[in-house]
């Protein structure tokens, strides 16, 4: 009897510690989508070093990450983000010759290896943003081959010219005029400062100061008549291009003219939109290299269509000539400038074909057209950079990285897709796990049985596997592949296939950015992207500031803060399903229980009967001292218990306290540095159990968990506090009917019961008996959450993501017990339930690390499900990069490991089968004598 | 043709020829064992002498009795050996100890099954009534035995005895309330 169910956790509890990632999991089990954000303007094919023969590609991006990719295969080859945190401007400058890229990153300016993304110098300026940053090509009109100086434009500090080796400053240009900074142009032998300069009457002037390069001395001062047309920084559309003639446009409030100024000069020449229409949006594009022909493109989008100019720079009369254009085309575009030696040329990226045409005429030197693949549908290309192969007079192969207005980063090789980043999930706000379709509709089916009597129940299951039998040739014509895969392929085959999901590994999991983009990820396999719409297109009246999910049976719920409606997504297609098409469901249905919710109203924790919040309250819960509730967390809706007890050495029993209504109130008092904790019961708001901390950073997050019967969260104590132990801490608590075993406590043995009133007597409160224990931890944690199995008989593990060494660590269970005896070696029977002597500090154990060599960074949330197996529990990370893993914290005890051989098992099989047959007539013929031989 | 068979040797015609009677004034005396063959006068005369008597039917029963209660008092001297054992083999879940146990239990319940089988050489009319409790003391011996193995059992942990062990009948109390955060609904 000591071997039931109950002990078989314990079992399972003290196989646990030797628990990791195995190796050849490593890369199988798991993904990472290493992302750097939406890419800014100047993607950059730029080679690492002089004489690298590929290119990386270069890239910033919005959220203050820039990256290296492989223009290959598309995989990160190095990335840093701003240590500021995401959302800081960022700018990028990769020079050529250079092995070093310069960064800006808010107010911190660095210089990388551009090979692999390691630090040659940083230099940060306190007080100030960085606005724009050039490398100075050429002084004096002689190129430098060492490393490159860089010039800085700071929002309040003025210019200043850093050492390209050692990022040490060589001089200082003070603007003390109050202009705002705008930009920063090389020529070879000027540095040109251009600000704006605000009128009284509005509008503002251009003014460009030249500088001598070498000591940063004013040259020269002039201002442009700008203040018809530009009334912000937004309208300068462009300055610099470090060619021979530098430029700066501008155009009007209504994009109408556009104005273009050769810097250094004080002509302004005008040109008027081609088109009748509204234009939207005006980009130019001109070549960085010094040595290129000064010839540049300008690029006109209105609502439906687009089109391009391109334009002639005559160096010797100071004049800008109109040379061709390109047609209009329906649609969106993006065009790419590419300067071979001193040749230009445009690529113009459509969503129907890619076109090169050369600077100097109109003729088109290439043209492939854009194979369609399903993520890019309904998508245009935004911005990008490209390759021209030019052999004999025309482009024989083009290469072009675009950003495509659906978030996908894609490159376009020959018109044909070579692979695409996701870099719009760097933006998601919110995830949901879905079942695959199949799986919804079984339950389905399952569910319509279980409410119907035998009879009819019975008819319908025949019926349903009747229909079931279509199915039955496909699967009879798909099991020698099915053997064969399972026996000789890679176990990474089979696995991709998600019709053949024995395991339940295959779960959907769907994520929503805070634009309104929609994905849904197979986890499963290697985080394959199933389908991405754009809820922008589908229902374009909502607006999306930050949708939140909710998974139903065959569908997604989509809400949003700022609109009251509700969008449904099919979870298997993502098409948009109206609400009259579904069944709406609950997503808890209490069965024969009153429903209560509970919401944070004006900064209480008030409860609702039922779930409309207009009414009076039933309860509320204001915590004390003119403490500010931060946050709860409640215990999750899908949280199985195996065994309602904790079986002790003595094989007596400490019932668990669960109730399933249970919250966890996070309150903190900064005046006093006070961060308090309080556990209610939900349905009643009565308080069970309270623990506060004095002199708490209350600027750090504060995560906690519930599950079962125990509690976690984590603060930290910092370093002005006197109590004795600072640092992370992690505390654990669990909640237990009563303190002594054998005993359920005042409810005693009833098998139902009500918070509100769980005896006769009013106003009386059941009351957990809490232990809890506090440990000191190596880093900051962001957040918790706990690994969820079917039926809960896994010993659970609690998930925390440490931002500072951007990891996702597994700490089982067992290691933060708060029955861990404390000052003592535990008894033997305490060593039997797995208990070990309480050690003060936790280090988190390299095995514990679910990303093992990975990086994740900017982890918002971690989300568990289920999978088809108890022992394993799915995890996917998200919030900047996207990673996705399955634990099995009380190891994979019910699936076979990889190790195991298949064909020697078969074969052994096979030998003895071939044992038996030759053994068989010897022993037959033996047995036949014995019978007619005297026993004599 | 089987061939005539060999003429006896001289030890069997010595054998079924019986040695000339001793003579009558011999002085010396038959060798030790050796019994010399009586006339038919002299087994007259043997046959006078009071032969042992046939036990009476009481004495009997006191015999088959005594018999019965060393077989009833059996099980009880095999105890302390099987206990010594028990002990010895520890409370871990083991083949050996499984084995052994199996047989404690085995081995009483056999022998109480078998209890007339056992006893029926000593049923007479007289010992009927007294081996009552005989059999009695034989199946409360096996009853220690058996109750030695149920020890060893419980020693192992193996009787349903604790809390524990009832534990997964036991259900999770039902709430009647269910709340939730709204953002749940």
């Amino acid at each position: 009897m000591r071997l039931h169910a109950a002990s078989t956790l314990a079992l399972a509890a003290l196989l646990a510690p030797a628990r990791a990632i195995f190796e050849d999991d490593a890369y199988h089990i798991d993904f990472h989508h290493a992302l750097i954000g939406l890419p800014k303007r100047g993607i950059n094919f730029q080679k690492p070093y002089a004489a690298s023969k590929a290119s990386l590609l270069y890239a910033v991006s919005h959220e203050g990450a820039i990256g290296a990719i492989n223009p290959r295969d598309g995989e990160l080859v190095w990335r840093q983000i701003a240590s500021s945190g995401l959302n800081a401007t960022g700018l990028l400058r990769t020079g050529e010759d250079q092995d070093t890229v310069v960064s800006a990153l808010g107010n911190h300016v660095a210089a990388w290896s551009a090979a692999d993304g390691r630090i040659v110098w940083e230099t940060s300026v306190d007080g100030a943003t960085v606005e724009d940053l050039e490398l100075l090509e050429q002084e004096d009109g002689i190129t430098n081959s060492d490393a490159k100086d860089v010039l800085t434009l700071l929002s309040d500090q003025g210019l200043k010219r850093l050492d390209g080796k050692t990022g040490r400053e060589k001089w200082t240009f003070q603007d003390t005029s109050g202009d705002t900074p705008l930009q920063i142009s090389t020529s070879p032998t000027t540095v040109y400062y251009i600000a704006l300069h605000t009128q009284l009457l509005g509008g503002a002037k251009l003014r460009v100061t030249s500088l001598s390069p070498i000591t940063g001395k004013k040259i020269d001062q002039y201002t442009l008549s700008s203040e018809g047309e530009i009334q912000a920084p937004e309208h300068v559309l462009f300055a610099g291009a470090n060619t021979a003639a530098p430029l700066l446009a501008w155009t009007d409030k209504s994009n109408k003219v556009l104005k273009i100024n050769i810097i250094g000069t004080k002509g302004v020449s005008t040109f008027n939109a081609p088109t009748k229409d509204a234009v939207e949006k005006i980009v130019l594009h001109a070549p960085s290299r010094v040595n290129s022909l000064v010839h540049f493109l300008v690029e006109y989008h209105t609502a439906t269509a687009h089109s391009a100019e391109v334009f002639h720079v005559d160096l010797k009369k100071g004049a800008i000539s109109k040379a061709y254009s390109l047609p209009e085309l329906k649609g969106q575009g993006a065009f790419t400038t590419t300067s071979s030696d001193a040749n230009v040329y445009f690529t113009r990226i459509t969503t129907e074909e890619v076109i090169v045409v050369s600077s100097v005429s109109h003729g088109i030197l290439g043209r492939w057209p854009v194979k369609r693949i399903s993520t890019l549908a309904g998508a245009y290309p935004i911005h990008g950079a490209s390759e021209v192969v030019m052999k004999g007079g025309s482009a024989s192969a083009v290469r072009s990285a675009v950003l495509f207005s659906n978030g996908q980063w894609v490159l376009i090789r020959n018109g044909e897709i070579a692979w695409s980043r996701p870099e719009f999930l760097s933006r998601s706000v919110s995830a949901v796990w879905a079942g695959l379709p199949e799986e919804e509709a079984l339950a389905h089916e399952l569910e319509v049985e279980g409410h119907q009597d035998v009879l009819t129940a019975y008819i319908h299951r025949v019926n349903r596997h009747i229909r079931d039998l279509k199915h039955f040739p496909t699967w009879v014509k798909n099991i020698p592949n099915r053997v064969l895969g399972s026996l000789v392929g890679k176990a990474s085959d089979s696995l991709e296939n998600i019709q053949n999901d024995n395991f339940g590994f295959h779960k959907f999991v769907v994520l929503a950015t805070a634009a309104g983009q929609l994905a849904a990820l197979d986890v499963g396999s290697q985080g394959k992207q199933i389908w991405h719409v754009d809820l922008a297109q589908l229902a374009p009246e909502t607006v999306f500031e930050a949708p939140t999910l909710k998974a139903y049976r065959g569908y997604i719920e989509i809400k949003d803060s700022a609109s009251q409606k509700s969008l449904y997504i099919n979870s298997t297609t993502g098409g948009l399903l109206s609400s009259g098409d579904i069944k709406t469901q609950l997503s808890i249905e209490p069965k024969g229980q009153t429903l209560i919710s509970f919401d944070l109203v004006d900064g209480d924790l008030k409860g609702f009967l039922g779930a409309d919040i207009s009414t009076q309250p039933i309860w509320s819960f204001t915590p004390p001292n003119g403490e500010k509730i931060t946050g709860y967390t409640a215990r999750p809706t899908k949280d199985p218990v195996a065994s309602i007890g904790r079986v002790l050495g003595d094989r007596r029993v400490l019932y668990k306290y669960l109730n399933p209504n249970l919250v966890l109130v996070t309150a903190v008092l900064e005046s006093t540095r006070t961060a308090s904790f309080y556990l209610l019961d939900s349905a009643s708001g009565q308080l069970l159990h309270a623990i506060s901390h004095e002199g708490v950073d209350v600027s750090r997050p504060m995560p906690s968990t519930i599950s079962e019967n125990w509690l976690s969260y984590s603060v930290v104590i910092d370093s002005h506090s006197d109590a004795s132990s600072r640092g992370y801490q992690l505390v654990v608590a669990e909640l237990f009917e009563s303190p002594l075993p054998d005993d359920r406590g005042p409810l005693r043995a009833s098998s139902n019961s009500s918070t509100v009133q769980p005896s006769a007597a009013s106003g009386d409160v059941t009351k957990p008996f809490v232990m809890s224990q506090t440990y000191q931890i190596p880093e900051l944690i962001s957040h918790m959450t706990v690994t969820q199995t079917k039926q809960g008989i896994t010993s659970r593990e609690l998930l925390v993501t440490c931002p500072d060494s951007n990891s996702i660590i597994g700490i089982p269970r067992h290691v933060i017990d708060p029955r861990r005896p404390i000052g003592r070696d535990p008894t033997s029977q305490e060593q039997s339930e797995g208990l070990t002597k309480y050690m003060p500090f936790i280090p988190f154990d390299p095995k514990w690390h679910l990303n093992h060599k990975y990086e994740v960074a900017g982890v918002k949330e971690v989300i568990t499900s289920e999978s088809g197996l108890e022992s394993t529990s799915l995890v996917l990370a998200h919030g900047f990069d996207v990673f996705g893993t399955r634990v099995a914290p009380s190891f994979a005890f019910d699936v076979l490991g990889k190790g195991f051989n298949k064909i020697q098992m078969l074969l052994t099989v096979a030998a003895l089968f071939v044992g038996v047959l030759f053994a068989a007539p010897l022993v037959g013929r033996k047995q036949i004598n014995g019978m007619w031989t005297m026993p004599s | 043709m089987a061939a005539q068979p060999p003429p006896p040797p001289q030890w069997v015609l010595d054998l079924n020829s019986a040695p000339p009677s001793r003579p009558k004034n011999a002085t010396y005396a038959d060798p030790p064992g050796y019994t010399a063959t009586s006339t038919s006068k002299q087994r007259s005369q043997s046959s006078k002498t009071p032969a042992r008597q046939a036990p009476t039917p009481d004495e009997m029963d006191t015999l088959k009795m005594k018999k019965a209660w060393e077989l009833a008092i059996a099980p009880a001297k095999q105890l302390p050996m099987n206990a010594i054992g028990m002990y010895m083999t520890g409370n871990t879940l083991q083949i050996f100890s499984i084995f052994m146990v199996f047989t404690l239990f085995k081995t009483p319940v056999l022998a109480v099954a078998s209890i007339q089988r056992v006893f029926a050489p000593f049923e007479t009319p007289g010992t009927s009534s007294r081996l009552l409790a005989v059999k009695a003391v034989y199946v409360l011996m096996n009853m220690l035995m058996l109750g030695l193995g149920i020890w060893k059992v419980n020693q192992m942990g193996l009787l349903p005895t604790t809390r524990s062990d009832w534990l997964a009948w036991e259900g999770e109390r039902t709430w009647s309330e269910r709340a939730v955060p709204r953002e749940w609904l």
